[in-house]
């Protein structure tokens, strides 16, 4: 019986000083931790539409159960841009994209905000060459092929399921801003 | 205690004789995992030896209030609070890195090299020695993990810390896990002959069993 209480005693004030050493960190860290997350956000949507002067939540949507969201991006009350934030399916994890828009609906850029595709040759999809190939691209464009094309999107080779994650989830932003803002809505 | 204790003969120990990595043949999953490149198998390098040098002056401090019979638990949950500490710092002042790293910063916890040293070493000594202990291990992981990196990241990507100098990829195969195993086990062909041929020493599978049976009482 006391040699139980000994251990109790033992483990729990082990446990209760690591606690205190945590609690303290965690206070400390968690909110420069929140204030970088907020900024990093702040600064991929703003490198999507540099000219923007105000970029605005619009509204949720989901992929793959994966909450995103999409984005006006606008210059005094114009409307120059959509940015959606999108979900890949690739080989070893969800990819994270984010996507803008001209006004017309094509693409502007995209970029490649997070993953863990295979090192060497998934991780490929962040390189420029592959997301150059999206600028320009309208819905019908946006197709996957494994040879050389100048009008669709060419799949890195040893890399196919990534490519592929990264041009469907493309696609379905495109797709969601074209049913938001597609053609026939004038916008005041 | 009287004996003057020979701190650069522990902290050598690491990081030849005892080698975590080539010696011990200890932690083996994550030398593979992140040695990809040379810039990963450094960065998880350092948060290694911070978190081994940490837990080891922590148990040595509190190794006469430790129960022996519930030490792992014990052992376990320093080391998980020394991990979360690296994992938050880094999240928090570190970005770049953890962005990268963050994912297997949390794996360090089930580390056996770290649990190895506070049972048999770090329990049993000073803080002083245990510290120097944990530095030297901790550094011999490093540099295990910088060479196979070096290997893997220049053969397979013709790269080194990120920097591309060949235009295409000499041997992809070491990219892939499976480079990862031939390279680990060439190099500790290499070390073992090292010290067979110069040193007279024992082969690494020995150690182990040594540092197994040693750790058994």
């Amino acid at each position: 019986m006391r040699e139980m209480l000994k251990i109790v005693i033992s483990l729990f004030a082990i446990f209760v000083g690591a606690g205190l050493i945590l609690s303290y960190v965690y206070a400390k860290t968690s909110t420069v931790i929140y204030n970088a997350q907020v900024r990093e956000k702040e600064a991929a949507l703003k490198k999507m539409s540099p000219e923007a002067e105000k970029i605005n939540v619009a509204g949720k949507w989901l992929l793959y159960e994966k909450p995103n969201e999409y984005y006006e991006a606008k210059k005094g009350n114009k409307v120059i841009s959509y940015i959606a934030s999108t979900t890949g399916k690739g080989y070893s994890s969800y990819i994270k994209i984010l996507v803008s828009t001209d006004p017309d609906l094509k693409i502007k850029a995209i970029d490649i905000l997070s993953h863990s595709e295979t090192p060497g040759l998934g991780d490929e999809i962040e390189k420029k060459d592959f997301k150059k190939q999206f600028e320009g691209k309208v819905l019908e464009n946006i197709e996957l092929l494994k040879v050389e094309t100048k009008d669709k999107i060419q799949a890195i080779s040893g890399a196919t399921i990534s490519s592929r994650a990264v041009t469907k989830g493309v696609k379905e932003a495109v797709k969601l801003l074209n049913e938001k803002y597609g053609k026939g809505l004038s916008k005041e | 205690m009287n004996e003057k204790i020979n701190y650069w003969k522990i902290f050598k120990n690491g990081i030849f004789s005892e080698n975590p990595v080539f010696r011990l043949a200890l932690s083996l999953c994550p030398a593979v995992a992140v040695t990809s490149g040379v810039k990963n198998g450094f960065l998880m390098g350092v948060a290694v030896l911070f978190v081994q040098t940490m837990s080891n002056i922590t148990v040595s401090i509190i190794r006469n209030f430790i129960h022996p019979k519930v030490r792992i638990p014990s052992y376990i949950f320093i080391i998980a609070a020394w991990v979360t500490v690296t994992d938050l710092m880094m999240a928090a002042y570190a970005r770049d890195v953890y962005k990268e790293m963050g994912l297997y910063i949390q794996l360090i916890v089930a580390f056996a090299i770290i649990l190895s040293r506070l049972e048999s070493f770090a329990s049993k000594k000073n803080v002083l020695p245990s510290g120097v202990d944990g530095l030297g291990m901790g550094f011999g992981f490093l540099i295990a993990l910088v060479l196979i990196g070096f290997v893997r990241e220049l053969l397979g990507k013709g790269a080194l810390w990120g920097y591309q100098f060949t235009p295409t990829k000499p041997l992809l195969i070491m990219i892939l896990p499976t480079g990862g195993f031939f390279v680990m086990g060439l190099l500790m062909g290499f070390f073992n002959w090292i010290n067979r041929r110069f040193f007279g020493g024992k082969a690494s599978a020995d150690v182990h069993m040594e540092a197994h049976r040693h750790g058994s009482h």
